[in-house]
């Protein structure tokens, strides 16, 4: 859990002006700036701003705020624990690698902590030693968290706040959720890319950048392009010098780009066949004011949430994969969504004030002329004569009263949870029209 | 459609091309040095539509005055005037001045302006009124509940949390100005006081040049008539407050209440008897969903105004209101006829600057 932002200047009757329309059940929320309560605010994206980066994305929103994000990407080489065992080195004509290979018999050592992130070589190894063909293609393909590198830099905020640190921590979190984006750095067992993600908020945070952070950092990755790899196996890796045969590291499927469709068959192969049509995370942001959800809250809105949720969403395999656990079963649709992460915020709701009711309010009717109330709107101004006596009485703790703000207390419902995660994951929702978007920009 | 992605698009509309490489061809010196960045050599032929940026040099010719947003370097011998704010320039004779394309509020005696409390001290509040300078607000220079007439008491002094605290947002006019351009704020009407029973939202201030933004009026304030969309039920109003701060109100009307009432209404003689008891309440009326709906039409019409920028005053959002209650009518199968934002804006204001 974490505050969404710095302190939130608003007023008891804004707050509860705010958190009545919001609530509206009838013809639906009314948001302040009329949006429907799945509308995002437009946005102005394009990619490869950055020449010296890999990859890099600029996402503008109509308010104002903007976001860059830069990717760039290191050859590091991956220490190799001595208890290690690959299978395919056996069938390997070049043995370039110094790194001593223990027999197969090892294997069952204790991991290291390494690789207990990654993903387990298991028992059908054998099989594949059998089949000798010694192509990199059968080759098991790890990867490590380590290989992300991933920088928040909110203007205003110092980068060890807690706020930074939380936004860091969650964009890495639905980045290496599945452990398939790692996956992709992978060159071969000596060799991985390690990928600097700078994200840059240039503008002050006019509302929770989650949603903008992460979308830019989605469409840098998409934008990012690794060079080719020339060399084979496991040597030391060479690269085309040539920027224009570098290959995305989320090849597109079926673009009209040549340069990128041949990607599959080309560097650290397996990691394209393992996921063909994926797509980086995306983190969107929801909120729940009563019964509503809404999307893409601005700030004032998150102010009244009753609570806020970001949901991690990715898209795997496109086709029929493995049903995964907690995937959603959508055999027939063209993405694959499955759900990473579900982190609550702590919208700043709660730190608000509450407002005074008219009730308790020495100075809305008067000390003294207390007796006559002039408007009979609410059933509370009836017990006035205890606002007379103790004038300055400050209830913080009454009932609730219509028209008066108070501060949403405890933490999302369950059945509203449940309800945001389905409306983000479901055929046709947002979480896809928002990846149908990303997709139609201009890669350059 | 919930998400609208949008190519870039260069801010100002591009110039001709030929010019650009008319005033190569010149071949001159150019006056500009290194910051032509393919700005045409001879400012003067298209001042209007060029941005001066701070420590530009505009001109070193001598028969040239400077004015408001310009700077020379003293002690210099040469007559250089370079700009000091990021603007389009301006010339009166032989006055030169940059006027900025954003600035601050600079407030002037009389402006009513909505500010919000951040702070509150022994005897007065801190109002953010947007300036350079929050603005003060005396515990004298406000009405007390019931409108008695009274010295302000210790007691008063220790209950200044009841009638203001901190974040909440109210109305008022500035009374006087200190040198340092620091405003001090009354609310000494009954027009003036506490806000509720609707939105806020900020936009650019009297200061900028840019165009955009609350520009001073002859009304402030004022009641909109929501009835004429045949949606609404009743007879409901809505009150517009749009400070010249930059600060906009926008709240169900209540008869004899707010900023919009009549000024014929009582004065501040006749306070006691009227019906302004409830000035410091921060309880909302019960509003109904039409209301709420057309404050955030009304709201969505300022926003597109502002985006398109187009100045903001009465007769702009009346106009505007009536186009986009038009526009809602015209689409009524569509389900967002309430967002006024992106190509919605651009086709309103289009209409309205057609008109």
């Amino acid at each position: 859990m974490s505050s969404t932002s710095q302190h939130l200047l608003l007023s008891p009757a804004e707050l509860a002006y705010l958190h009545g329309s919001l609530s509206l059940t009838t013809p639906g929320p009314i948001r302040p700036d009329g949006r429907a309560p799945a509308q995002f605010r437009p946005l102005t994206a394009e990619t490869g701003i950055l020449p010296g980066t890999n990859g890099s994305a600029r996402i503008c929103f109509a308010d104002g705020t903007e976001a860059v994000v830069g990717v760039k990407a290191e050859v590091e080489k991956t220490p190799v624990s001595p208890y290690e065992f690959v299978a395919s080195t056996e069938g390997r004509k070049d043995h370039s690698t110094s790194i001593p290979q223990k027999k197969k018999g090892r294997k069952s050592k204790k991991p290291t902590e390494d690789e207990e992130t990654t993903m387990d070589v298991d028992d059908e190894d054998d099989d594949e030693e059998e089949a000798g063909d010694g192509s990199a293609a059968v080759e098991k393909v790890r990867g490590s968290p380590d290989w992300v590198e991933l920088s928040v830099e909110i203007p205003g905020l110092r980068d060890d706040d807690s706020g930074t640190v939380f936004l860091t921590s969650m964009l890495t979190e639905a980045l290496l959720a599945d452990g398939e984006f790692v996956k992709k750095l992978w060159i071969n067992r000596r060799f991985h890319w390690k990928l600097y993600l700078d994200i840059i908020l240039i503008s002050p945070p006019l509302s929770y950048p989650l949603p903008l952070l992460s979308l830019t950092t989605h469409l840098a990755l998409l934008a990012t392009r690794l060079p080719r790899l020339k060399s084979e196996a496991d040597e030391d890796p060479m690269f085309d010098d040539d920027w224009a045969a570098a290959t995305f590291l989320y090849p597109r499927q079926d673009t009209s780009s040549g340069k990128a469709s041949n990607k599959s068959k080309q560097s650290s192969a397996a990691a394209a066949a393992a996921a063909p049509a994926s797509r980086p995370p995306i983190t969107l942001l929801v909120m729940a004011v009563g019964d509503n959800i809404i999307f893409d809250p601005s700030k004032e809105e998150l102010a009244v949430a009753d609570s806020a949720v970001a949901v991690s969403v990715a898209e795997g395999p496109s086709s029929e994969s493995e049903p995964e656990s907690d995937s959603i079963p959508a055999t027939t649709t063209k993405r694959n969504l499955h759900l990473l992460s579900v982190r609550t915020i702590d919208p700043p709701s709660r730190l608000t004030p509450p407002g005074v009711p008219n009730s308790v309010n020495a100075s809305a009717w008067g000390t003294m002329t207390a007796a006559t109330p002039t408007t009979t709107t609410t059933p509370a101004s009836a017990n006035e004569g205890g606002a007379a006596k103790h004038p300055d009485a400050r209830v913080t703790e009454t009932e609730d009263v219509v028209g008066v703000w108070k501060a949403p207390r405890g933490g999302a419902k369950f059945a509203m949870l449940g309800a945001m995660v389905a409306k983000v994951l479901e055929r046709g929702g947002v979480a896809e029209e928002v990846l149908d978007g990303l997709e139609g920009v201009d890669l350059g | 459609m919930p998400i609208t992605i949008l190519q870039p698009s260069l801010a100002p509309p591009p110039k001709p091309r030929h010019e650009d490489s008319h005033s190569d061809s010149e071949g001159g010196a150019d006056l500009e040095g290194d910051i032509a960045m393919g700005r045409p050599a001879k400012r003067a032929r298209t001042q209007d539509s060029s941005i001066m940026t701070p420590g530009e040099i505009i001109t070193d010719d001598p028969q040239w005055m400077r004015g408001h947003g310009t700077y020379v370097i003293p002690g210099a011998s040469s007559n250089t005037i370079l700009s000091s704010v990021a603007g389009t320039l301006a010339k009166t004779n032989k006055l030169l001045s940059v006027r900025p394309l954003r600035a601050r509020y600079t407030p002037e005696i009389g402006d009513l302006v909505v500010g919000r409390i951040v702070e509150v001290q022994a005897k007065r509040w801190r109002v953010d009124v947007g300036g350079t300078l929050l603005a003060q607000l005396p515990l004298s220079a406000i009405n007390l509940p019931g409108g008695i007439q009274r010295r302000r008491t210790e007691t008063d002094e220790l209950q200044i949390r009841t009638f203001f605290s901190e974040g909440e947002l109210l109305v008022a006019e500035v009374q006087q100005l200190y040198n340092d351009g620091a405003a001090v704020l009354h609310t000494r009407s009954l027009k003036y006081g506490k806000l509720r029973n609707g939105v806020f939202m900020s936009v650019t201030g009297t200061g900028g040049g840019g165009g955009g933004g609350v520009v001073r009026a002859r009304r402030q304030a004022f009641t909109l008539d929501i009835s004429g969309t045949d949606e609404v039920s009743g007879s409901e109003k809505i009150d517009v407050v749009l400070g010249v701060n930059g600060y906009i109100w926008i709240s169900k009307h209540i008869e004899g209440e707010g900023a919009a009432a009549e000024t014929s209404g009582p004065g501040i003689t006749r306070i006691e008897e009227s019906v302004g008891l409830n000035v410091y309440s921060s309880q909302n009326d019960i509003i109904p969903v039409d209301t709420m709906r057309e404050i955030a039409r009304v709201r969505g019409v300022i926003t597109a105004l502002v985006e398109n920028g187009l100045r903001v005053d009465e007769e702009m959002v009346i106009k505007g209101y009536q186009e986009a209650v038009e526009m809602a009518k015209e689409e009524r199968d569509s389900a967002d006829t309430l967002w006024l934002g992106g190509e919605r804006g651009k086709r309103l204001t289009k209409a309205l600057v057609g008109r």
